[in-house]
């Protein structure tokens, strides 16, 4: 019986180290027209699988996925644009239900109930019937029916999407169509998320605000590609609660931020390059932003040319790079390259502080990440009030989308506003007001 | 910009001027020896069924051979020559191009009697637009061809395609009409004459087809089954020429309508699908005069005028992905070509040519400005035949000048001499031979100034080939048997390429990359007929392996197969014809290739195509009436030439033919 106690023990020891703390799920966009997007699954240092949609459907993803978030802890949504379909699937990667009501779609935002899409079309159905658009629109998925339940129409091609204190933020580009009858654009959209009413359209002066945009609370960090022609690119800090109080709320910086991502500590990664015509040359730029200082200061400081450890010297190596991410979890680093023409591109695969881990071969046009929660994350929910919520306040607490929630926001803090589930101390916690 | 064109207009003036001077001088020094006149006109018309033995690499279908074969367009005809790759759309809208050798579809150049086809937009030219109704031969050479007195252009491409338009040898008028599967009607006329030493013919075609065929993509992780949409087409084309002696000319005109589906991706419905739609308005005239003095100088110049016209659009609302576009473009070309060659003795000719295009595109592209181009081509060229030794050589120079309003500028102009030199010897009826050529193909308008995409910085694509072959021939009054086998190997450097600029989300073209090719082409042809009875075989195998020498740190690249380059294909033909009965089999083999290099599993997987046709005309009196089945696709193989683009499968043709 004590052997058989002892076996036990270290049964359970075994299956607590093996626990995966490191899941990321890589969509790989494939080529255009060719039905290859897939989903590489990653855990631990390996690559489980390449084709990870595949294996667990028995089908394949579809055409140029464009954006994977996490809704709630049994769904994540996925943008599949060439397709037309927002597509759900639960944690295990099995599909729970798909949309082809929001075409040409691009990138999503949720805060749990419902998921927001941008869309660079012209139509969407709607509960209500169809609706059409001269510009681009958000649309509004209710995941109890999975419907959109409603639309709001921004500027021409709305890329990126945030929320923050119920507000959508819509980064408008105005690139895509360029052979249109419009000009870029250079707004940023603010939507009550309630209402999907435009509330506010802040005009930040520089054109195409198109690609990758992180969220670090109230900090949008955006990129600009410039016009291709004479306006370079760039990058921008906007501040969601400047924009709110009618202050000044944009500050621009001379590089490009391509691929960016939120770190630990609220600052942002940001990627970027840009290529002259005139020299045929590229520059490179490699920046850690801390968003605070560099609103504060005007974008005087605030700025650093550098990456943690040897990833600036890796992602100057990279045939082309595609991404950056910080597992918002755990703080391990991950960049992908897009490898050459035609050829399959590598995850990277770096510690908190910057040291190469691993090389990994996934698929064609690596582009976008979702961090799964840590195992431990699920073995039940504790219910908790403002007060106990407190505790261990050393412990860092994250929303469901693995978003990291501001020391200030906390209960304990007193401004905590919604009641919901948060992740803490690696658990998942309900929090009721 | 003046400076240049000054120093160019200086440059040229001289090499006009040497031209005419030394057609001036070669026809100054008169007649001597009264040789071979009669072989020299001979080439003009290549309808003599004797082969004549060249030593450039080539292969060629004509008459009955060509007329026999189950193809509606030169595209299909082309498929069966060895080395040949189709790049195909599907369907009969999509857009059909070859590649040679691997060298590119942009490496290969189609004339259609001696004058080149362009398109300066993109280099390109869709075979699906030119009939084989009025064509004699076609032919594919891959070095030069080698005639006496033939334009720079023909030395200026990798590989050459030539379109021999038939000389009527008597007054007819024909009719053909035909249904085929997915809704495709096509109507023909055909009126012929020979009259006092001139020839001529009119030529019209009308099709409209739906091209809604259904496809099936089945494996373990799918199972999609649909109908081909927004593949249809609609077009009309006549074409008209007129011959005499020497003189040549030629008017075409061609119009149409087409959808421009999109790959098979997954889709939760049908309530999406469609890609684009394209307007096409062609038009050229051109003509061709060749005459011979003091049976030592051989003078031909050629003139051609082309108009072309491209509209696209996306079709909204059905397709929500792309932006509304509506494009226009225009282009123009102005052609004029002096060749003249001296012939001192009856085995050796001195030739020079002068080429000089004009070329302007006009579209309405955002940051968009017209480009006009002014390409000139100025070649000499020796051949000697001795005893069995065959000999060549040439150097050519080109050069390329645009102007512009564009942005960026205008491309600096290129400036550059290429050689190709051949030999062969011939001993017991067989020819050895071996040639090397280099050559280059210059940045299309659109690879240099096509907005956000274009580089104005791009320099030529340049071909290095080697050929080793050897041919034979042999016939008696019943039999004739032709075998060649060539081995070859490629290098291309600076490949011109669209590629994503790192990290900016935008693509640009680019020269990026190496390629290597060695490779086996082989041929071997036998005829047989009796009084009632006539057999044909027609077959081809190509061998070859296309790598990548780009990056030697690359592991998942260097010496990798290139995409879409298979590494066996063959085809074999048999024509039986039994009096006026006839029985085509066709069979096509292309083995797997690569789509992708990130993935062992994106094959394109190997296909097997056979096509049968019937076909049996009757004279009642004067007029013949004709019948003629096809099916193609006869094992119904959706085989692919690009992923996601599967082609019809099995489809029907009726045709039926008056004549009188």
């Amino acid at each position: 019986m004590k052997r058989l106690l002892i076996l036990f023990s270290l049964t359970l020891l075994y299956i607590c180290d093996a626990r995966a703390q490191e899941k990321i799920i890589l969509l790989n966009e494939g080529m255009w027209q060719a039905d290859n997007g897939r989903l590489s699954y990653f855990e631990d240092g390996s690559i489980v699988s390449n084709q990870w949609f595949r294996d667990r459907n028995g089908m394949k993803l579809g055409d140029t996925p464009n954006d994977i978030i996490q809704i709630n802890d049994t769904l994540i949504a996925i943008a599949i644009n060439w397709s037309n379909i927002v597509q759900f699937i639960n944690p295990d990667g099995k599909v729970v239900a798909a949309t082809e009501d929001i075409p040409n779609n691009r990138r999503l935002c949720s805060d749990g109930e419902y998921v927001y899409v941008t869309s660079y079309g012209h139509e969407c159905e709607t509960i209500e019937g169809t609706v059409y658009f001269d510009k681009g629109f958000v649309a509004k998925i209710d995941i109890s029916t999975f419907k959109v339940v409603a639309t709001c129409e921004v500027g021409y091609e709305p890329e990126g999407i945030a929320l923050y204190e119920g507000r959508l933020f819509v980064a408008n580009t105005g690139g895509y169509a360029f052979e249109e009858g419009h000009e870029f654009e250079t707004t940023v959209s603010i939507i009550n998320a309630g209402t999907m009413t435009v509330e506010k359209t802040i005009d930040t002066g520089v054109p195409n605000l198109y690609g990758e945009m992180s969220q670090s609370e109230r900090y949008l960090c955006i990129n600009s590609p410039g016009d291709y022609y004479e306006v370079p690119p760039c990058g921008l800090i906007f501040d969601c609660k400047k924009a709110l109080n009618n202050e000044d709320c944009v500050v621009v910086f001379d590089y490009p931020a391509t691929y960016n991502t939120t770190t630990l500590d609220g600052k942002f990664f940001a990627v970027g390059s840009s290529f002259s015509y005139l020299t045929g040359e590229y520059e490179f730029s490699q920046l850690t932003i801390d968003p605070k200082e560099m609103m504060e200061t005007g974008g005087e400081r605030g700025l650093s040319e550098s990456l943690p450890g040897t990833l600036k010297a890796d992602f100057m190596n990279m045939n082309q790079p595609y991404g950056i991410y910080v597992n918002p979890y755990t703080g391990y680093i991950y960049g992908t390259d897009a490898g050459s023409f035609e050829g399959a591109g590598y995850l990277y695969q770096w510690s908190p502080d910057g040291q190469l881990l691993g090389k990994h071969k996934v698929y064609i046009n690596p582009g976008h990440f979702l961090a799964l929660p840590p195992d431990g994350h699920f073995d039940g929910i504790s219910p908790l009030t403002a007060s106990t919520f407190g505790e261990g306040i050393e412990e860092a607490v994250y929303d469901l989308q693995g978003r990291r929630l501001p020391t200030r926001l906390l209960p304990q803090s007193g401004s905590m506003k919604r009641s919901g589930i948060y992740i803490k101390n690696g658990k998942k916690t309900l929090y009721n007001r | 910009m003046v400076n240049i064109q000054y120093s160019m207009g200086k440059y040229y003036l001289l090499a006009i001027l040497a031209t005419v001077l030394a057609f001036a001088v070669t026809a100054s020094a008169s007649a001597q020896n009264p040789t071979d006149s009669i072989k020299q006109l001979h080439e003009v018309t290549v309808t003599s069924k004797q082969p004549v033995r060249t030593i450039a690499t080539s292969q060629t279908l004509s008459g009955a051979d060509l007329q026999a074969l189950s193809t509606t367009s030169v595209a299909d005809a082309l498929k069966y020559f060895a080395g040949v790759q189709i790049k195909d759309y599907g369907g009969l809208g999509g857009l059909k191009t070859i590649n040679v050798r691997s060298l590119g579809a942009q490496h290969v150049g189609v004339y259609v009697d001696g004058i080149r086809l362009t398109n300066a937009q993109n280099g390109t030219v869709d075979l699906g637009k030119f009939s084989l109704s009025s064509m004699e031969t076609v032919s594919l050479y891959n070095a030069n061809r080698l005639d006496y007195c033939q334009s720079a252009s023909e030395y200026a491409s990798g590989a050459t395609v030539y379109l021999q338009t038939k000389r009527p040898t008597h007054d007819s008028l024909s009719v053909q009409l035909r249904n085929a599967s997915f809704h495709t009607w096509m109507a023909k006329v055909n009126g012929q004459f020979n009259w006092k030493g001139w020839q001529g013919f009119v030529d019209g075609e009308y099709c409209t087809s739906r091209g809604d065929y259904p496809f099936r993509y089945h494996s373990e992780y799918e199972d999609t089954v649909g109908r081909r949409a927004n593949s249809d087409i609609r077009y009309g084309r006549v074409e008209a020429a007129l011959f005499k002696g020497g003189f040549s000319s030629h008017i075409y005109y061609y119009d149409s309508e087409r959808g421009c589906p999109g790959g098979i991706v997954r889709r939760l419905s049908d309530k999406y699908t469609n890609v684009g739609r394209e307007w096409d308005r062609d038009f050229f005239v051109q003509a061709s005069y060749q005459e011979r003095f003091f049976k030592k100088v051989l003078f031909k110049a050629n003139t051609k005028y082309a108009n072309e016209y491209l509209r696209y659009c996306t079709d909204y609302p059905e397709n929500q992905n792309t932006a509304r576009v509506n494009n226009h473009y225009r282009q123009q070309d102005a052609y004029g070509a002096l060749c003249a060659a001296y012939m001192p003795w009856d085995w050796l000719s001195l030739s020079s040519s002068y080429d000089i295009r004009y070329s302007i595109l006009k579209a309405d592209l955002k940051r968009f400005d017209d480009v006009k181009r002014v390409d000139q081509k100025l070649v000499f060229a020796a051949q000697m035949r001795w005893n069995g030794i065959q000999a060549a050589v040439s150097a050519l120079h080109q050069r390329y000048s645009d102007w512009t309003f564009v942005h960026a500028g205008a491309a600096d102009p290129i400036d550059k001499w290429t050689p190709a030199v051949s030999l062969a010897y011939t001993f017991y009826g067989i020819t050895v031979r071996g040639w090397y050529k280099e050559i280059f193909r210059a940045p299309t308008l659109n690879d240099l100034y096509y907005t956000q995409v274009g580089n104005r910085n791009l320099k030529p694509e340049d071909t290095k080939q080697l050929n080793l072959g050897a041919e034979y021939h042999w016939n008696n009054k019943q039999w004739a048997v032709d075998v060649q086998a060539d081995i070859y190997r490629n290098k291309i450097e600076n490949r011109i390429v669209c590629l994503p600029l790192k990290g900016t989300y935008t693509w640009s073209m680019m020269n990026y990359g190496k390629t290597f090719c060695r490779g086996l082409n082989a041929t071997l042809k036998g005829h047989y007929h009796t009084k009632q009875w006539n057999f044909s075989l027609l077959s081809s195998i190509t061998w070859q392996r296309d790598v990548d020498r780009t990056d030697p740190t690359d592991e998942d690249m260097y010496d990798k197969p290139i995409c879409y380059s298979p590494t066996f294909s063959s085809g074999i033909t048999g024509i039986a014809g039994w009096r006026s009965l006839q029985f085509t089999t066709s069979y096509l083999y292309v083995g797997e290739r690569m789509w992708s290099k990130a993935d062992s599993e994106d094959i394109l997987e190997p296909y097997h195509n056979i096509d049968m046709k019937l076909s049996y005309t009757h004279d009642i009196k004067k007029v013949s009436l004709g019948l003629c089945l096809e099916v193609c696709d006869v094992l119904d193989i959706q085989y692919e030439h690009i992923p996601r683009y599967p082609m019809p499968g099995r489809n029907y043709k009726i045709t039926l033919s008056f004549g009188v």
